[in-house]
């Protein structure tokens, strides 16, 4: 179980990202983080794997206080925890297969790691990784040689290389067309049916959202502004649409297959 | 001209004068009806730029005519003795036409700026220029056809790069001065020997007065053939000096079968009367320089070679030493790693400047200063040349340093890889292509550098070849140009070969 506890995040500039966000995950949830851009989202999860050191508060996770670990404790506790990223983060230049190895770097010793030193087991699970997300024979070209729907499915590879018990998706599939995004949004939803993984994932698109979510947080200006089941967003009205997306957000197509960033504030 | 014109942002105000008053102004002080027109950055520019193109004229005239005092003299004696200078006289004269034409234009239609003037300046400077230059293309043409000898030489140098062992070849016929009793034997052909025979054995000297000698009739066998022999004299007392012919050293050519034939007149020489000898004996020989042995390699060609190698090496060291030394300067001249607190920030610019600086500077210069300090020779090329490297190179590496993407360092720190992990695995595969590209690229400048750096005594082939371009030894130099030509050729194709293969 993850609990996060009065978490606030002052960025040095001053910005005030998060304010006071508390909720809890259970094991095995789908949890989706919506909100506007800027809402804080990002900031959110990667304050839970502590990419991001939080100002205050705390988060909890299976007993351990997350925002305390330093060190080889922190890297442990990284390396159980997958991520995904919007621009999929891969090392453009290296191979594919390089790329979902380094997601076991927090299981290789370093002076191995430093000469490319897998274990056999590490490069069979790597291609078997490949092989489940349907790009095996991809391996061995450079990452940035993939189209992008191929190039997130290298980035799911890498986090489940790291024999995860959660993942966190920050906006995995926004960068991707609707067909694509469901085939990535569908191997997150298969590692949390199947293999009973916690995910963490922030999502723009509210159909996405309505497909695979169990459980919706709502981030507005940093602070956690609604809180609801997959039932819930649903059944959402107006008023809470708004409470999330603020007073000019307009709902589109009555909400079920609207897209949320067209009714961002200001932006259009 | 004035027609050529762009629509302006704006309308102009109407002018303060009317058009024929501003064309006035224009005409007495350039640029002045412009500005009561109300264009005033057109009438500055356009005095300016006429009091630059005066103050070029009137320094130009000067220099013309240096000897003449008033100006009306310098004047009429600089158009007298330069044509080109009466060009840029005229096209100056126009130009004032025309600065007030365009006042004229400015102040009456407001709404249209015509750049035939702009054309006329720029044209004036051009005119100018080509003053200035000395450019002469008729000298460049006339003078071609003597270019010719020296050029051929450089281009086809390699006659220069073979040579055989030379090898002097004299043969001697005794002369009896004066005739008195038994003149010596003639001399007998034998074997292949080179033979000389004279005829008559005796003879009488030409005299001061110009009474001419004996003549003699010379024979020469087994010569080596075609090749010049020259005709000499050794007098009794050992000294040798050659035999002339109507004021021409005398130098007959051998036939194929190594033979020849001339007839000389006995020359004048005045020598210390001596005591009661009846008679001196003189001797007359053909000297030959011919070459023998195998052909080798010359040792011009060698040298060429030797210092060819000493200027990739000055290229290579150059390179190596920047590389090495650039890659710490780098990090500390890369913003994104240097902007985390003010000290880092106030070292990032002064790193900066500090590059910015060296790099300014030619690395020629630089070579110069370094011979100065470690005297002539290759390594104060290197140290010329491992500096501009350190700056060029520092520079393009911290700007690949600042553009890599932090997305792939998160990444790898969310895998819970260890601080060294992050750097190999994600920071330097993004950093390993563009530096190999650098590096490559400015390898390739260090050579082509060092080819010249010589020149100012930094070692390597261009000191050699700066040597033999003063001696005039064009065959020599041609071998230099060839072989630094062919390097280049070859370094530009190795270093788009691996260019290709890393990056
Ligand atoms: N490194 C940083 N330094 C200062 N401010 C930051 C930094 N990163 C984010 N912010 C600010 O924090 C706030 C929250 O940003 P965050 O990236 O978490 O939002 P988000 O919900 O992920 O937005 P998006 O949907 O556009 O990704 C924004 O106002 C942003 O400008
Ligand atoms: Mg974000």
């Amino acid at each position: 179980m993850l609990e996060v506890r009065h978490l606030t995040k002052v960025y040095d500039d001053g910005t005030v990202a998060l304010k006071d966000v508390s909720f809890t995950v259970e094991d095995g949830e789908f949890l989706v983080v919506i909100g506007l851009s800027g809402s804080g989202k990002s900031t959110l999860l990667r304050c839970i794997n502590r990419l991001i050191d939080p100002t205050e508060g705390e988060i909890i996770w299976n007993g351990v206080d997350i925002t305390k670990l330093q060190g080889e404790e922190l890297r442990k506790m990284r390396r159980q925890i997958g991520m995904i990223f919007q621009h999929f983060n891969l090392v453009r230049r290296s191979t594919v297969i390089t790329n979902v190895l380094s997601g076991r770097l927090g299981y290789t010793p370093q002076w191995k790691s430093l000469f490319g030193q897998f274990t056999r087991e590490d490069k069979e699970k790597a291609m078997q990784a490949l092989r489940r997300l349907g790009i095996e024979d991809q391996a061995h070209k450079l990452a940035r040689e993939l189209s992008g729907g191929q190039q997130q499915r290298v980035g799911v590879a890498r986090a489940l290389m790291q024999e995860p018990k959660m993942i966190l998706a920050d906006e995995p599939v926004a960068s991707l067309d609707p067909v694509l995004a469901h085939s990535i949004m569908q191997y997150l939803e298969m590692l949390n049916q199947e293999d009973g993984l916690t995910v963490i994932c922030s999502l723009h698109y509210l159909d996405l959202v309505q497909r695979y979510a169990t459980r919706v947080i709502g981030l507005r200006d940093g602070r956690l502004v609604y809180q609801g089941s997959r039932e819930d967003i649903r059944a959402m009205t107006d008023e809470e649409f708004k409470n999330i997306y603020g007073e000019e957000a307009e709902r589109v197509s009555g909400g079920l297959q609207g897209e949320l960033q067209s009714t961002r504030g200001g932006e259009a | 001209m004035s027609k050529i014109g762009h629509q302006p942002e704006g309308v102009r105000p109407p002018s303060l004068v009317p058009p024929p008053l501003a064309a006035l102004f224009s005409l007495l002080i350039p640029g002045l009806g412009q500005v009561l027109a109300r264009s005033i950055r057109r009438g500055l520019i356009i005095f300016f730029s006429y009091i630059t193109i005066l103050g070029l004229m009137i320094w130009r005239f000067r220099l013309a005519a240096p000897r003449d005092t008033g100006w009306l003299n310098i004047f009429k004696k600089a158009l007298k003795l330069d044509n080109l200078l009466l060009s840029a006289t005229i096209l100056f004269a126009l130009l004032l036409l025309w600065i007030a034409w365009d006042a004229y234009q400015i102040a009456r239609h407001r709404e249209r700026t015509p750049v035939g003037v702009f054309f006329m300046i720029i044209l004036v400077f051009f005119a100018l220029g080509w003053q200035i230059g000395q450019i002469d293309l008729v000298a460049m043409v006339a003078q071609m056809d003597e270019a010719g000898p020296p050029l051929a030489r450089v281009l086809w140098p390699w006659e220069k790069a073979i040579e055989r062992e030379e090898e002097t070849v004299q043969a001697f016929a005794d002369i009896q001065v004066p005739c008195v009793g038994e003149p010596p034997a003639v001399n007998q052909v034998s074997g292949d020997e080179p033979t000389l025979v004279a005829t008559p054995t005796c003879g009488e000297l030409s005299t001061q007065g110009g009474e001419p000698g004996t003549t003699l009739h010379l024979e020469g066998y087994n010569f080596s053939p075609d090749n010049p022999v020259a005709i000499k004299w050794k007098d009794p007392l050992g000294n040798v000096f050659r035999q002339r012919q109507s004021g021409e050293y005398v130098v007959v050519t051998p036939d194929a079968d190594g033979h020849f034939a001339i007839d000389i007149v006995m020359p004048y020489r005045l020598l210390p009367p001596s005591a009661d000898e009846p008679f001196y004996i003189w001797k007359v020989f053909g000297e030959q320089v011919a070459s023998v042995g195998p052909a080798h390699l010359s040792k011009d060609f060698k040298l060429v070679v030797e210092k060819m190698i000493e200027t990739i090496f000055i290229g290579m060291m150059a390179t190596f030493f920047g590389v090495i030394l650039a890659v710490p300067v780098s990090f500390i001249a890369a913003r994104n790693l240097m902007s985390a607190s003010p000290i880092t920030l106030v070292i990032y610019y002064l790193m900066r400047g500090i590059l910015n600086v060296i790099r300014s500077i030619e690395p020629l210069i630089w070579a110069i200063i370094a011979v100065i300090v470690v005297g002539l020779g290759p390594f104060a090329g290197i140290l010329a040349l491992t500096l501009h490297s350190i700056a060029a190179l520092g520079k393009l590496y911290s700007e690949a340093i600042e553009s890599i993407d932090p997305g792939p360092i998160e990444a790898i720190q969310a895998t819970g890889a260890t601080w060294l992990q992050t750097v190999v695995y994600a920071v330097i595969p993004q950093i390993i292509p563009p530096f190999v590209s650098f590096t490559i690229y400015r390898w390739d400048i260090n050579i082509r550098m060092s080819t010249v750096i010589g020149f100012v005594g930094g070692g390597g082939i261009g000191f050699l070849l700066a040597q033999y371009i003063r001696l005039l030894d064009y065959r020599s130099a041609g071998m230099a140009v060839w072989f630094i030509a062919i390097t280049v050729a070859i370094l530009d194709y190795v270093s788009a070969e691996i260019r290709a293969r890393f990056v």
